[in-house]
């Protein structure tokens, strides 16, 4: 409950120089839903905040077939879930979107907050995740990009810098004959944290065999985390069940939980496995079909309605 | 529905709708004060530890700052929620659990008195802890209360960490399970219940110009904080005055005094109007909610399913003191079931988590638990079907209950029938799918009520009583007295009220409102009547048994057109030799009434991750009367999901080590929301009860108690594992259902010795 000073930038040019200025002192925000919560029980006790939400130019949110789709750092996490272009060609991001929060929250959360915060339960990171998400990062000597992957670091820590603004994520154009889905366990059906997430997104080449997949998995590991070995067990194989499950196994191995009140070790451990499983079958199972109806998968993406 | 009643067995909203939507309705925390100040406290970061120093000096200096006080500025005085006093308001010296305020600071704005709080300097000497009730009760643990034998009120003898034995016996116990074909045993576990109300505590204390305190407060219970603020700040009760705002929810939570000392002793000493409003923090780790319940139970049955003997041995975590005693354990051991033999025990135990609170007929949920698996195991054991062996032992009218009240006419057979039919009992489901049977049993609430009823000019009437309203009932206040006085529900204006005013009742809770106090209130409407058809007789100069009321008037039997409204009568009051018409009622308690409900749960486990969903729950309560069959629903409703929610995922966890709540907040301490429930079915059963207003049972509190058991016998009959502790987390379910369901460690046999009773 400390006091603050609260500053609005109007350009991003404005924003960067006043988190130059402030530097440590300072604490960037979007949506302010994990501000708030850190502010109010005195985790995060900044003197200055800057609130980008007056900044033109952050809340585009588009998609070509060259570049794929761009998500602007104002971007809420309810665009994303109304978004058509997103549920039809990026279905695990739609789930992960659905399966956060409730709406309210939704209409404040940035995607890119939920990347900055990188918790590693974020609902909508390992589905960010799965389709190789691109970070621009901006200070005030220019811009670089990152892979998501290269960005978290550990719970709560990534590679962007103080005085630093993520601005975009971009998420490539996936392949045709492609699917995906996330789910996210958790005790409740909605406005509750990740026991466990997973995505997993595949692309079936003609014969039927996996022409590529990526799986992700959240709140199994201090960061979000890609399952690589799980992957590799697929691509090239015929996404059988045996195959499937082989592969989430693999998934689960990769896995390095911890307890906590949500939950004991060996239990996300096993719920890795079970959604890892489901994803993947959902994924090979609605490549080559017609997009689901978007109301199947809000009931998929949340584990307690299945 | 066909009804004789001309008010009653009707949906009408409430009396406070407008209020209520619109936003206007004012709450503890709306009330400002011209120069109010903000209060804060300080938790205690010690389960249990002697506070070496305590220095505030840099707080009552910082900007802003009007006051700091700590347990010494209050009277050295203990206060407790019964008999027992073991509590100071604030601590002196001993600090017993993490989160005990030990220091509040008013000052002119909130962030102030928290930079105050934050420069209060505690030096802490650690005592020894103990956590876990199962230890505490041994002799080799830590004690809470070294001095427990010298606090008054302290009536018993097994002393250490045990605050409180109760024990209820009935026949020969013993011999009954020498006779008895198959002996039963089980332990189960309940957890710790947050009551999950949505207003947090907040209370406005003011001194009035002649030295009166003020407390606008959120709370059950105005006479019952009036009593306690006038002990533990030692003035007397007529020198303070308690205004009972609009209620955001209390389930039990807010029958006694919470907080209100510290905005009050604040206010006495700056003289100005201090608020405190908690956090969803301090609810969850200042203000005591239901603590973990450990229950061994043991039945002895005949093949044909007769139940002849029970023994239960119920351990109470009570954490640092007695916030809600653990009567629940001897009064609900038995079920709804009779049951001519049985030893119940109850005990109280000390431990250092914050001490314990009332919820919602505080216990029954968990004894319910217990009893009702227990009863499907003892089914499943014999092979008889759960619903017959539910049937065969169910309590009949005549047979006497646990407390030795004889059993009147109720409803309970009716209930187990509508959920028989509702369910198509027995059902044959998909792998997976599974339904559970729960009965509940509860009494209508008792208690000291009073009511007031003044004829207004227009004929409309006045209804004043002290009771706050929790649930809707003051709706269902003006509905009796709407029905006793033959006037339509908007002719009853239902006055708000504070100690000053309205006559002096007992607290909201335990069902006992409409029961009780609506009593009270058909009582006072009646004796409003006599004094009217009295005015009447003397104006139409007529003896009173030739006159009748209804419709708003006292009119002839034999010429019904003649008579006088009461508006004309009000009027012909002002003169007359009686003066203004007010009728009024007192009682201190009223019969044994109990209140029966059939649940069944239908669900669906996940194999592979253990998760239940519940896809159906039914359950068929009786009533008696239904007031407001809306309003009544409502409560069923309402209780079902507390019940849901206990069953499946609220779990108040406590640290291990320090006894610290480990999920102090709404992120993680899950309540069901509207997306985890099914539709919910209701079905009342209306069995008049022979007391109560116009056939009124209580209503609220059974709902709540079957679904732990309901939901826990549906995954045994889904999936074949019994689950004997709560909640039925998916990691519980599917640690059972990969053969880790590990049964829980109680030596009953060490409680017997302790006692002399033989272990067998
Ligand atoms: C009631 C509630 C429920 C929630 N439920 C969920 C849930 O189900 N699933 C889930 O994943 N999360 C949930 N959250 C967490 C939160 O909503 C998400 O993490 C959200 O995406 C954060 O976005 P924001 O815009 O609100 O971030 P903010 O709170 O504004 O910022 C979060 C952090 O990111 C940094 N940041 C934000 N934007 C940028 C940027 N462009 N560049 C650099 N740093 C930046 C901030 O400095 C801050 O450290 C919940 C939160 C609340 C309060």
């Amino acid at each position: 409950m400390a006091r603050f000073d609260y500053l609005e930038p109007h350009s991003l040019d404005e924003a960067l120089g006043m988190l130059e200025k402030h530097g440590a002192r300072a604490r960037l925000v979007a949506g302010s839903t994990d501000f708030l919560v850190r502010w109010r029980t005195g985790v995060w006790r900044p003197e200055i905040v800057v609130c980008m939400q007056h900044v033109p130019g952050l809340d585009g949110l588009q998609f070509n077939d060259d570049d794929g789709l761009s998500i602007g750092a104002m971007v809420t996490v309810q665009d994303i879930e109304q978004n058509d272009i997103v549920r039809t060609r990026y279905p695990a991001l739609a789930a992960g979107a659905t399966a956060f929060a409730g709406v309210q929250v939704r209409n404040l959360a940035t995607a890119v907050g939920n990347v900055c915060n990188a918790s590693p339960a974020g609902d909508t990171l390992p589905a960010l995740l799965a389709y190789d998400a691109q970070c621009r990062i901006v200070n005030s000597n220019g811009e670089r990009w990152a892979p998501l992957t290269e960005v978290f670091v550990g719970p709560g820590q990534t590679a962007v810098g103080a005085g630093e603004i993520m601005t975009e994520l971009r998420l490539p154009t996936p392949p045709p004959n492609s699917g995906g889905l996330y789910i996210k366990h958790s005790p409740r059906g909605a406005m509750d944290i990740s026991a466990v997430g997973a995505a997993s997104v595949m692309s079936l080449a003609s014969d039927g065999t996996c022409a590529s997949v990526r799986i992700a998995l959240g709140a199994v590991a201090p960061t979000p985390i890609r399952a690589f070995g799980a992957e590799g067990r697929l691509i090239g194989q015929v996404p059988t069940d045996e195959n499937i499950a082989e592969s989430a196994r693999l998934a689960a191995q990769s896995s390095r939980p911890i307890a906590d009140v949500r939950s004991g070790a060996e239990y996300r451990r096993e719920i890795a496995q079970v959604l890892t499983e489901r994803t993947l079958r959902h994924a090979a199972l609605t490549a080559l079909g017609d997009v689901p109806d978007f109301d199947d998968v809000r009931r998929l993406a949340v584990q307690t309605a299945w | 529905m066909t009804t004789q009643f001309k008010v009653l067995e009707r949906n009408y909203p409430r009396v406070d709708a407008y209020e209520k939507v619109t936003g206007r309705a004012t709450y503890a925390s709306d009330v400002y004060l011209p120069g109010m100040l903000a209060c804060k406290l300080l938790p205690s970061t010690r389960s249990h530890a002697r506070i070496v120093r305590l220095d505030t000096s840099k707080a009552a200096s910082h900007p802003g700052v009007r006051c700091v006080v700590t347990g010494t500025d209050f009277p050295d005085f203990r206060f407790g929620s019964g008999a027992l006093r073991d509590r100071y308001v604030m601590p002196r010296e001993v600090v017993n659990f993490v989160g005990e305020p030990i220091a509040a600071v008013a000052a002119d704005d909130e962030a102030a008195a928290q930079e105050a709080i934050e420069l209060i300097e505690v030096e802490y000497e650690d005592l020894p802890a103990v956590v876990n009730p199962l230890s505490a009760i041994g002799s080799g643990a830590a004690t809470v209360h070294p001095e427990l034998e010298n606090y008054e009120g302290y009536g018993f003898t097994l002393g250490h960490n045990v605050s409180t034995l109760l024990d209820a016996d009935r026949g020969d116990v013993d011999q009954a399970f020498r006779d008895a074909d198959v002996v039963v045993e089980d332990v189960y576990r309940s957890q710790g219940i947050n009551q999950g109300f949505l207003e947090p505590m907040a209370c406005v204390a003011d001194v009035e110009p002649n030295g009166r305190l003020v407390i606008y407060a959120s709370t059950q219970g105005p006479y019952q904080i009036r009593a306690a603020l006038a002990s533990v700040l030692e003035i007397p009760v007529s020198r303070i005055r308690v205004v009972a705002m609009e209620l955001g929810g209390g389930f039990g939570a807010k029958l006694r005094l919470a907080f209100e000392a510290f905005p009050a002793l604040l206010a006495m000493k700056t003289g100005r109007p201090v608020k405190l409003v908690n956090t969803r923090e301090e609810v969850f780790t200042m203000n005591g909610p239901r603590l973990p319940v450990t229950n061994y139970i043991r039945s002895g049955v005949m093949q044909d399913g007769t139940i002849v003997a029970r023994e239960a041995y119920t351990i109470f975590d009570v954490g640092a003191y007695l916030g809600a005693g653990p009567n629940s354990g001897i009064g609900h051991g038995i079920g709804a079931y009779r049951v001519p033999n049985f030893r119940l025990r109850s005990y109280g135990v000390y431990t250092n988590k914050i001490y314990v609170g009332s919820y919602r007929a505080s216990g029954v949920a968990d004894m319910t638990f217990a009893v009702e698996s227990h009863m499907d195991r003892i089914a499943h054991e014999l092979g008889i079907d759960p619903y017959d062996l539910r049937v065969k032992n169910a309590l009949r009218e005549g047979d006497v209950s646990v407390s030795g009240a004889v059993v009147p006419t109720n409803g309970l057979m009716n209930t187990l029938e509508a959920i028989r039919e509702k369910i198509d009992w027995p059902r044959d489901l998909e792998d997976g799918h599974g339904v559970g049977l729960a009965l509940c049993e509860w009494r209508s609430g008792s208690g000291p009520s009073t009511a007031a009823i003044s004829v207004n000019d227009d004929g409309t009437v006045s209804l004043l009583t002290g009771s706050v309203d929790i649930s809707g009932s003051d709706t269902s206040l003006a509905a009796i007295a709407a029905e006793a006085l033959g006037i339509p529900m908007e002719n009853v204006v239902v006055s708000k009220r504070d100690t000053d005013q309205a006559p002096y009742t007992g607290q909201s809770g335990g069902s006992r409102i409409v029961y009780s106090q609506g009593t009270a209130v058909q009582r006072a409407a009646e004796n409003t009547v006599e004094k009217l058809t009295a005015l009447a007789a003397e104006r139409l100069g007529l003896p009173e048994d030739a006159l009748g009321c209804e419709d708003g008037r006292i009119y002839v039997m034999d010429n019904e057109p003649q008579g006088l409204t009461f508006a004309q009568l009000a009027a012909a009051s002002i003169t007359s030799r009686g003066g203004p018409i007010i009728g009024t009622a007192s009682l201190s308690s009223m019969p044994y009434t109990p209140v029966f409900a059939a649940q069944a749960a239908e669900v669906k486990v996940d194999r592979a991750t253990g998760q239940v969903k519940v896809l159906r729950y039914i359950q068929a309560q009786d009533v008696g009367t239904a007031i407001n069959p809306m309003a009544v629903e409502g409560q069923l409703d309402g209780g079902v999901v507390q019940g849901i929610g206990r069953a499946l995922t609220e779990d108040q966890q406590f640290d291990p080590e320090t006894g610290a709540v480990r999920n102090p907040s709404f992120a993680s301490y899950l309540m069901p929301l509207a997306i985890d429930l099914p539709e919910l079915e209701n079905v009342l059963i209306n069995v008049p009860a022979p007391d109560g207003p116009f056939g009124a049972r209580a209503v609220a509190e059974p709902p709540g108690f079957g679904p732990p058991a309901a939901i826990a016998n549906a995954v045994y009959d889904a999936v074949g594992v019994r689950i004997k502790e709560l909640p039925l987390s998916g990691e519980r379910v599917l640690a059972a259902l990969n053969g880790q369901n590990a049964e829980i460690d109680f030596d009953v046999d060490a409680l017997r010795r302790a006692e002399g009773v033989a272990a067998d």
